[in-house]
């Protein structure tokens, strides 16, 4: 070892034959990852699309045949001016800040049944940036779950600052605006710290709250008792309604967020999100409400 | 090289990584992502076979380009055979193994970073042929595998009270063995027991520093 730490400071030609190598290493190198990428990456986005498909039937008890329809918001920014755009699956609906219908647009079949959201996007970039070059920005999306006629529930995505990380989460709202759950799609919590907050034991605390509970929720340190945690472990294995007619009693006592151990900053976290999101949301739903 | 050396017998090799070089508890290193991940049996466990995959492939991929690279630039391109690999993984994974993935998704991006591969490569598979290097990689990986469950099970039980998410001791249990500080004394404690049992066995203490070929 010692022969090639003991080594002379290269001459000119030797300096450029070792640039030369570490290029075409990283060249190659590059390569191979881009190659890999493109070979998996359609795999992996299909991946992620059946992984939130199925959390939104799982949140939402929807039988197979239902649909999900996606309603995607873009924000738009002109100079000072500052418009929302959404796109349903019927139409595309530019507003100002308070509401006020701008623009629309009919949206095509293939835009609206598309899984793709890079189509969609591009769909609406293409449309919104017609009459001027705005800077326009996708800014969120929730999901509607339509039983046969009847909407079934909402889902929808939150994100929320974490302990290092952004936290990216699917809420569960029904027609009351009170939450059926809550599922963690994504995060960089500490493994058996913040990534508690995945478990039962923690997520499973939101359902059955109303708007005003979760309005005045907090978290507390106060250790969570032994009850409340067997009924929180048991939702996921029982559907949600049932759930809540055999544990209502239990809300009313638990009424806050029982922090977990050692990550009361995760837990505050995803509690505030949750708030956040649900406020949001009941504001948006009842703009966007006559063009689903 | 020209100072070429024969290959170490195949149970030399295996038995170097786990015991006498054992990557975390003798040589010390790569002890800040062990420390941070082995909350947990589970994760230790994860971490520990993420490892040892990526430390034989790299191993092997090592001693093969050994005469083409110019030895001046030997680590950048150990880092980059690294980097490939683990992104490698990382994506076939998350594209074929979308389950698995979510379990050890975290894991994997973690050991670019890890500080054994990269000694490894540059100590033995710069001498050593591709069937030797397996041997090595294989021992190191399944010595870091091993430190991994020992220190996993260990903090998992005193601090979560649970091993393998079942829980198994009734009382309540000490929290701090799974906060990063709990880390550094489990793993302080196991490297006091290597050593202890390297004293009853007549050896001397290892010196301070890393005794590695001399």
């Amino acid at each position: 070892m010692s022969k090639t730490l003991e080594q002379a400071p290269p001459n000119q030609r030797e300096m450029l034959i070792i640039a030369a190598g570490l290029t075409v290493v990283c060249l190659v190198a590059a390569m191979i990852l881009g190659g890999l990428y493109f070979i998996t990456q359609p795999a992996k986005e299909h991946n992620v699309q059946l992984r939130e498909q199925s959390m939104i039937r799982g949140l939402l008890d929807l039988t197979p045949q239902a649909k999900i329809l996606e309603v995607r918001r873009y924000l738009r920014s002109e100079g000072r001016d500052l418009q929302v755009i959404y796109l349903t699956t019927k139409s595309l609906v530019t507003m100002d800040l308070n509401g006020n219908e701008l623009a629309t647009h009919v949206v095509p079949d293939d835009i609206a049944t598309s899984n793709s959201s890079e189509m969609k996007d591009d769909w609406v970039f293409k449309q919104i940036k017609a009459p001027s070059a705005g800077q326009i920005k996708y800014a969120g999306r929730f999901f509607v779950g339509v039983e046969g006629t009847r909407r079934a529930g909402y889902v929808v995505e939150g994100i929320t600052a974490g302990y290092k990380n952004w936290i990216r989460f699917f809420m569960a709202i029904d027609s009351a605006y009170g939450i059926r759950g809550v599922e963690i799609i994504e995060h960089e919590e500490d493994p058996g710290l913040g990534a508690e907050i995945t478990q039962r034991y923690f997520k499973n605390q939101f359902a059955g709250r109303s708007l005003a509970d979760i309005e005045r929720i907090t978290v507390t340190k106060d250790p969570l008792p032994d009850d409340w945690l067997k009924a929180l472990e048991t939702l996921g294995d029982m559907p949600f309604q049932p759930w809540l007619e055999k544990y209502r009693a239990m809300l009313p006592k638990n009424p806050n967020i029982h922090a977990i151990t050692g990550s009361t900053i995760s837990s505050a976290a995803v509690t505030n999100g949750v708030k956040r999101a649900l406020a949001n949301f009941r504001k948006r739903m009842n703009l966007v409400e006559k063009y689903l | 090289m020209s100072t070429y050396r024969p290959p170490p017998p195949i149970s030399t090799m295996l038995m170097r990584g786990l015991f006498e070089e054992n990557p975390v508890f003798r040589l010390a290193l790569s002890l800040c992502p062990a420390v941070a991940v082995t909350t947990s049996l589970k994760n230790g466990l994860m971490l520990g076979v993420a490892v040892l995959i990526v430390q034989v492939l790299s191993s092997m991929s090592g001693s093969l380009v050994k005469h083409i690279i110019n030895p001046k630039i030997r680590i950048p391109v150990f880092t980059i055979i690294i980097a490939i690999w683990v992104s490698a993984m990382d994506m076939i994974l998350a594209a074929y193994y979308a389950t698995v993935y979510q379990e050890v998704g975290l894991y994997v991006k973690l050991i670019v970073a890890f500080a054994i591969i990269i000694s490894r490569m540059e100590l033995f598979s710069m001498k050593h042929n591709v069937v030797p290097s397996f041997w090595d990689g294989l021992g190191m990986g399944l010595g870091f595998l091993a430190a991994m469950i020992l220190a996993g099970s260990f903090r998992e039980l005193l601090g979560s009270g649970s091993i393998f998410g079942i829980a198994v001791v009734p009382f309540k249990p000490l929290l701090l063995v799974v906060l990063p500080a709990g880390g550094f004394f489990t793993i302080g404690l196991i490297m006091a027991m290597f050593n202890w049992v390297d004293l009853k066995r007549g050896h001397k203490l290892p010196s301070t520093t890393s005794g590695c070929h001399g």
